[in-house]
Order: structure tokens, then C-alpha cells, then sequence
């Protein structure tokens, strides 16, 4: 619990020195682990932290390769500008050439703007660190103060634009379909799962978004098979992808009746809901499977099955309904499933060509990896793609602030890779 | 098919729950012998279980769905799918219970689902149902959606007055779900049946649709006069008029043939008797380039175009489009004008 204070006393946001934060929590835990069950079991220590080290904002523009990046950004955008503004022919820019530099233009406009800005905050700090010196008190408190203001500013402008620098997904803005399935361990797997699709309606509540349940599969001690949901509301893609993937619990489950410990696993899938334009589906690449496919129907029969299946017949790809008591409505939802699920396919294929050299596969679609346990005995989980261990278990279910807090963390290592990858690729030679 | 292996999964609970014993007492015989009810307490899921054998052993149709969304009723729920599971393994109180042995009495007799928890949904709408007004099906869902599209994609925005007319409107479904999906829209239906027509104007009042929706107790085929002096020209003429041939009327499910009204189903010897009757008044009901959207037969479109193009010169067949399964299963006809009739046209201006 002690360490669940400190995680929260942190500072969050835009000062967050990383580096620091992780050794504070991380060499406690190990500690913890080593005092209090060394002997229970091994599996705990399989959870050791990779370690992934995450740079302060002031580390990061240290860094040589950032503020060569930085200059390189300005130089394009100020060789895109005079090509776009010069009126003079000789240029011979072909028109599409021209076009791609307008855009590249306005992309890089907001960038190229801060990176000014933070050129000039730093000329007035040196100017009051002058004036630091002067004989007049007066005068010297007045520059302490500005000073202290240009500090503030820089940092702003400094985290302003690493976030400009990360590039944004295509789906980031979309909205998605939570699909959570029982993994290895039977009863308490399916048990286990209940309580993780709780913990995400809980998470959409907490966030504001809605939270549609599509169908679910229940398992005869309430637990579930699967399920899925739409989740919709701004940002919902972006937080929640990076709760796609194999979660485990450990713990004595209700079922057990001789006291031992099980290891059971579930796994969340996160597709991003395409929008209209994104996604094309040709009917005749359809077949929707219903009850009243066979014998008559219409008139002749009354049925109250009104479950429908969809199949995609060039990918396999299989979407079902039965959630709903109106047939068409089964259908929308089918078809909305299977949207969800080719789109994924489809940028899954993109996106795995993008990020194979990433370490660390966050945000990322690989769901046959293990991210998380939830060690109950412990009160612990533990994130393994970031080494973060919080307590708490029952709150953590609940899908409020302490999962938001992983869930922050998740997203601030993620940028962090984004950048990282990025600048390599702008200077290979550069570390 | 593919739900089969499901069923067949959870099959083998069965023992747990409390089994349907001495379940033939004398007094049950005539009550198509109910399972006597438990001693015991129940849980949702064992009562669902319970009866779900109990309806397969006794051949009713749909058992475990039949099951399953009668228990979710009387736990206020629309499936059994959205109830939380601690609800579900919860025990009933005795209430609940008796209710459910009530209810689930009544589904032995074959009585059709919707009709034993007295509600359905079509579309977005919960309708209430009452013997022996007929079912919507699925099928006429797909009507409606025709039409919506339809008018989508002519008018752009839905900001043209249409009127429309439904004959045979049984429930209501079809012009209620056309009023909540186009707020401009005014309709009247109109149905031969008392029953029918008290149950549409009390899902109309339910849904507060009654302000546009006129309703008529009215039968096209004895008094087309009537049709005529009740609407004026109408943009919209729709129906889902009985359409089954006489002959197949013998080999109908118990759930259709014992509690459905006959008068909604049976279309006569080729089915075709009240769509005659329908297409012959509709050049008469329609204004200028009005339509006619009609659920009918698969075996009927070509019949229906044929006849059409003999006996109804100012109606033209548009096209037939095929369900979900891809039967052919509506009929678009659009009122001809003007220029199908040149000659009168010309000799006017003379």
C-alpha cells in the first residue's frame, strides 16, 4: 500500500521525471517480494522488470539526436515554404510536388512555430540571467521572477513539442470493439474474465464513454466465455489499445476446493471501429446465415430466433449476433463486429510492417503476448511490457484511477519508443 | 446449424438442477402436464435448464430460446444475454417462480413466445402482442428498411410530406416504425380485424405515435369505397397482406395455425386474393409517382408482374428485391403517369 502512496504522490504530467519514478518503485518491490513470499513461488520474480528506462523531457532534449531532428524539421519546413511562396516558375515543381509541400507546410507550421518559440524563451533567460547579477535587490528579485516564469514556459514548449513530434495513429481516433475471451483454466478463467469486462465498463464509465455490450457468453458459475462491446468517446482507441492482450491471474480460485493456487489467463482483443469511409464491404462477399434461411419463412413461420451470423467469404472472417430480440438489429451489430474485426486485419498488416524493429510492442496489436498479472495473495499487478507493479487489487478492478494510472504510464513509454524510433530513422548513425 | 454445438454443450448440466419428477399428476394432464414446482429454491439459470428439457421432451418448438427469454421477462429483461450473471445464479423468490411455471405452462401449449410474455420487438420498437393479431416477422423488417432507403436516397433529406397508407396493419409495426423513423410522416392504417386494430391504436398511444397515425377498422376486399373516402392520395401505399396459399395452410407450425388469425394469413388458392384487391384500388390511393411496397411470396413477383401488366394499366412493376436469406420476397410498383398516357396528354391541348 505504502507504494501505491508514493505512485500517487508523483508528480504526473509534464515535469514526470521518469527515470527517477521507476527506480523509486521499482527496487521496493523487488524488496517486498524478496521478504514476503521468496518462497511461495517463483512465477513472481518471472515478472522481474525489463527495466525499460523512460528519459525526463530535459534528458530527452540533451540528447543530441532530438535537437538534430529538431533542426532538420526546421530546415524542411523553411525549404517547403519558399517552394510554395516563390511565384517563380524556374522552380519547375510539377503540381503534385507542389501539393505535398503545401501539406507538408501546414503539418510542420505548428512544430516549426514552437520550436521558435522555445528558441526565443531561451534568449530571454540568458538576457535576465544578466540581469541576476545586477547591484539593484529590486531588480534582481524582479529577474528571479521572470526567470522562473521563461523555466515554466520552456518546459511547456519542450513537452509541446515532443508531443508534436509522436506520430499519431490512423486509428487513434476511432472508436473500437473490446472483445474479452477466456484463456487456459476453465471455470475460473471464464470467472476471471467477468471481472476483467467489468473492470473495462467501469474504465469507459470512468472515462465518460459509452460502453454497449454486443453479446456475451456465459459460463454456468457467472462467469464468461467472452464477450465483446462498443466502446465509444474521445480517445477511447488510443487509451485502450494498450490493453490489448493475454492477462493472468493468480489466485485461490472459488472453485478450488483444496486451498491451492491457479495461474488462469484471459485475453482482450481492442479493434478500432472504422468509420464508413475507411472500410469497403462488397454484399456480395457476404453470407448471413439465419434461422429462417431454411423452410419458408416469411408468414409460414414464427420464430423467435433471431440470432444472425455473417461470414466474409474472402477472409473467413466470422461475426455473430444474438443479443437482440429484433433480427435487423442482430444484423446491425453483426455487420458493425465484423467491420471492426476486417479493419483490424487490415491494419495489423500495416502496422506490423511499421513496428517489428520496436522492442517493446506497445500499442501494437500482439495478443498472444502476456502484459499483465493479477497476483491476488500479493494484492499486486504488475505490468510486464513496462516492469510497473501497483497494489490494490479490488480497486484496480473497479477500472478507475489505478488503472488509469497504468494505463498513463503505458502511454508515456509508448510515446517514448515512438520518438526513439523516430529519431533513429531521421540520423541512423546518431545513438 | 452452427448454434447446435452450443446447445449440445450445455446439454449435460442438466443433472444438476432439480429433475421433473411426478411431473404427470392427474390434475396437470390437461395443462399439457407441467413439471410440478420445486420444493426447493431455484436459480434463473436452473429454471431455464429445467424447462428447456421439459419443452424439448414434449417437442415444442425452440425449447432452449423459449426458455430463456421467458425467464429473462419476468426478470424485466429483453434476452437473457443482458442480464448480469449474479442475477442469473441468484434464486428466485417463490412469486418468481410460480410466474415462471405459469408463463412457461402456456408455451407448452404451443402458445407462440410473444404472445405468453405479451411483447415483441420490431425494429427499434417493443410492441405489445395479443392473440390473435398477427406476429410481425423478420422478414417485414426488412420491408420497412426498404422503404426508408428508398425514400432516403429519391428525397435526399426526408423533408418531403408523405403520406402513407398500410392495409392490414396487424400490430402496427410497419407504420409505427415508418412514423418513428420519419417525423414528417403521417399514415393510416387500416385492418379488417377489431382485435388488430385495437392493438395497433394501443401500441400507437404506448409510443406516442397516435398523433399521426389515423387507424380504421376497414376491409379492402368487401368495402374499397370506404378505403377511398377514408385518405386522400397517399405518396406511400405499404403492406404486409396474408399471402400464404390456401394449401399450405395445413402444414403450418401449431404456434402459427392454432393462435394466429387465419384472415392475416391466408391469401386464398395462389395466395394472391387480397393483393389483387391491394393493387387494383392502389392507382386510386396514390398520388403521381407514388409506390407500392409490398411483402409477398417468393413463388409471387413474377405472378404479381404479370397480372399487373394485364389488369392494371396504370400501375408499372418496378422491381423485386430478395430478403436476407435471398428469397424474392418484396414487390416495388409505382403509379404510371402522364407520360405512359401521351395520347391523352396530346389531346388536351387540342
Amino acid at each position: 500500500m505504502a507504494y501505491r502512496r508514493v505512485v500517487n504522490l508523483l508528480p504526473r504530467g509534464k515535469e514526470f521525471v521518469f527515470g527517477l519514478w521507476i527506480h523509486r518503485f521499482q527496487k521496493p518491490q523487488t524488496v517486498i517480494s524478496q521478504s514476503h513470499c521468496g518462497r511461495t513461488e517463483r512465477t513472481l520474480h518471472t515478472s522481474t522488470p525489463s527495466m525499460v528506462k523512460l528519459l525526463s523531457v530535459d534528458e530527452l532534449f540533451a540528447r543530441r539526436s532530438v535537437q538534430e531532428h529538431l533542426k532538420k524539421m526546421e530546415t524542411e519546413y523553411s525549404e517547403c515554404l519558399r517552394a510554395v511562396s516563390s511565384s517563380l516558375p524556374e522552380e519547375q515543381c510539377s503540381e503534385d510536388e507542389l501539393k505535398t509541400k503545401r501539406t507538408k507546410v501546414s503539418l510542420l507550421a505548428p512544430l516549426v512555430q514552437s520550436i521558435r518559440e522555445l528558441d526565443a524563451k531561451q534568449k530571454e533567460i540568458a538576457e535576465t540571467e544578466m540581469l541576476l547579477k545586477d547591484d539593484d535587490p529590486a531588480l534582481r528579485e524582479l529577474a528571479e521572477l521572470e526567470r522562473e516564469s521563461c523555466v515554466q514556459d520552456i518546459q511547456d514548449l519542450r513537452q509541446k513539442i515532443l508531443d508534436l513530434l509522436i506520430p499519431e495513429e490512423d486509428a487513434d481516433l476511432s472508436d473500437l470493439v473490446l472483445e474479452v475471451t477466456a484463456g487456459v483454466g476453465g471455470q475460473e478463467a471464464m470467472l476471471f474474465t467477468a471481472e476483467v469486462f467489468d473492470m473495462y465498463q467501469g474504465f469507459a464509465q470512468h472515462h465518460g464513454w459509452s460502453f454497449d455490450i454486443l453479446g456475451q457468453m456465459t459460463s454456468d458459475l457467472g462467469g464468461l466465455r467472452n464477450a465483446s462491446a462498443s466502446i465509444s468517446g474521445p480517445q477511447s482507441y488510443k487509451i485502450m489499445k494498450f490493453e490489448a492482450g493475454v492477462h493472468r491471474v493468480q489466485r485461490i480460485p472459488k472453485t478450488e476446493k483444496l486451498g491451492r493456487m491457479h495461474t488462469s489467463t484471459m485475453t482482450v482483443a481492442v479493434l478500432p471501429q472504422p468509420t464508413e469511409i475507411s472500410l469497403t464491404i462488397h454484399p456480395k462477399d457476404l453470407r448471413i446465415d439465419t434461422m429462417r434461411a431454411s423452410g419458408a419463412g416469411g408468414q409460414h413461420v414464427n420464430t423467435t430466433d433471431s440470432a444472425v451470423r455473417i461470414v466474409h467469404l474472402p477472409t473467413g472472417v466470422v461475426a455473430e449476433c444474438q443479443q437482440e430480440r429484433s433480427q435487423l438489429k442482430n444484423k446491425e451489430t453483426a455487420m458493425k463486429v465484423l467491420r471492426a474485426k476486417l479493419y483490424s486485419m487490415k491494419l495489423e498488416e500495416e502496422t506490423s510492417k511499421r513496428y517489428n524493429q520496436r522492442k517493446v510492442q506497445i500499442g501494437t496489436r500482439g495478443r498472444s503476448e502476456k502484459i499483465r498479472t493479477y497476483h491476488f495473495p500479493q494484492n499486486r499487478i504488475t505490468d510486464h511490457r513496462i516492469g510497473m507493479t501497483v497494489h490494490d487489487v479490488q480497486s484496480f478492478l473497479l477500472g478507475e484511477d489505478l488503472l488509469d494510472e497504468m494505463n498513463s504510464s503505458l502511454q508515456e513509454f509508448s510515446n517514448q519508443e515512438a520518438l526513439m524510433e523516430l529519431l533513429e530513422e531521421s540520423s541512423p548513425e546518431a545513438s | 446449424m452452427w448454434r447446435r454445438s452450443l446447445r449440445a454443450a450445455r446439454r449435460c448440466l442438466g443433472c444438476r438442477s432439480p429433475g421433473p419428477q411426478g411431473m404427470c399428476s392427474s390434475h396437470a394432464v390437461r395443462t399439457c402436464s407441467a413439471p410440478a414446482l420445486p420444493a426447493g429454491r431455484i436459480t434463473a439459470l436452473q429454471a431455464v435448464e429445467l424447462w428447456r428439457r421439459h419443452f424439448e421432451e414434449r417437442g415444442v418448438t425452440e425449447p432452449h430460446l423459449s426458455s430463456q427469454y421467458i425467464v429473462a421477462h419476468l426478470l424485466r429483461a429483453k434476452t437473457i444475454q443482458s442480464l448480469d450473471q449474479e442475477r442469473l445464479t441468484e434464486f428466485l423468490s417463490r412469486e418468481e417462480t410460480e410466474q415462471v411455471w405459469k408463463l412457461c405452462t402456456r408455451r407448452l401449449s404451443r402458445m407462440p413466445v410473444q404472445y405468453v410474455i405479451e411483447e415483441w420487438d420490431f425494429r427499434e420498437l417493443t410492441l405489445k402482442m395479443r392473440p390473435p393479431v398477427f406476429i410481425p416477422r423478420p422478414e417485414t423488417e426488412e420491408l420497412v428498411e426498404l422503404v426508408l432507403a428508398d425514400l432516403q436516397r429519391k428525397s435526399g433529406a426526408a423533408d418531403a410530406q408523405h403520406t402513407c397508407l398500410e392495409v392490414g396493419c396487424g400490430s402496427g409495426a410497419i407504420s409505427l416504425s415508418l412514423l418513428k423513423s420519419l417525423p414528417q410522416l403521417k399514415a393510416v392504417a387500416l385492418d379488417q380485424s377489431q382485435a388488430a386494430v385495437d392493438l395497433t391504436t394501443e401500441n400507437a398511444l404506448r409510443l406516442r405515435l397516435q398523433d399521426r397515425l389515423q387507424i380504421h377498422h376497414v376491409d379492402v376486399m368487401t368495402d374499397p369505397e370506404a378505403v377511398l373516402s377514408l385518405c386522400g392520395p397517399v405518396s406511400l401505399l405499404v403492406s404486409n397482406p396474408p399471402y400464404l396459399f390456401s394449401e399450405d395452410m395445413a402444414s403450418l407450425e401449431p404456434e402459427v395455425s392454432r393462435f394466429e388469425d387465419h384472415a392475416a394469413l391466408d391469401g386464398g388458392e395462389d395466395g394472391l386474393n387480397v393483393i389483387k384487391h391491394i393493387l387494383t384500388l392502389a392507382p386510386q390511393i396514390l398520388s403521381d409517382h407514388g409506390r407500392v411496397y409490398m411483402e409477398v411470396d417468393p413463388r409471387h413477383p413474377p405472378l404479381i408482374r404479370r397480372w399487373v401488366e394485364v389488369n392494371v394499366e396504370e400501375l408499372q412493376y418496378v422491381e423485386t428485391r430478395l430478403d436476407i436469406t435471398g428469397r424474392p420476397r418484396f414487390c416495388i410498383l409505382q403509379k404510371a403517369t402522364a407520360e405512359t398516357g401521351p395520347q391523352a396528354g396530346s389531346g388536351l391541348r387540342n
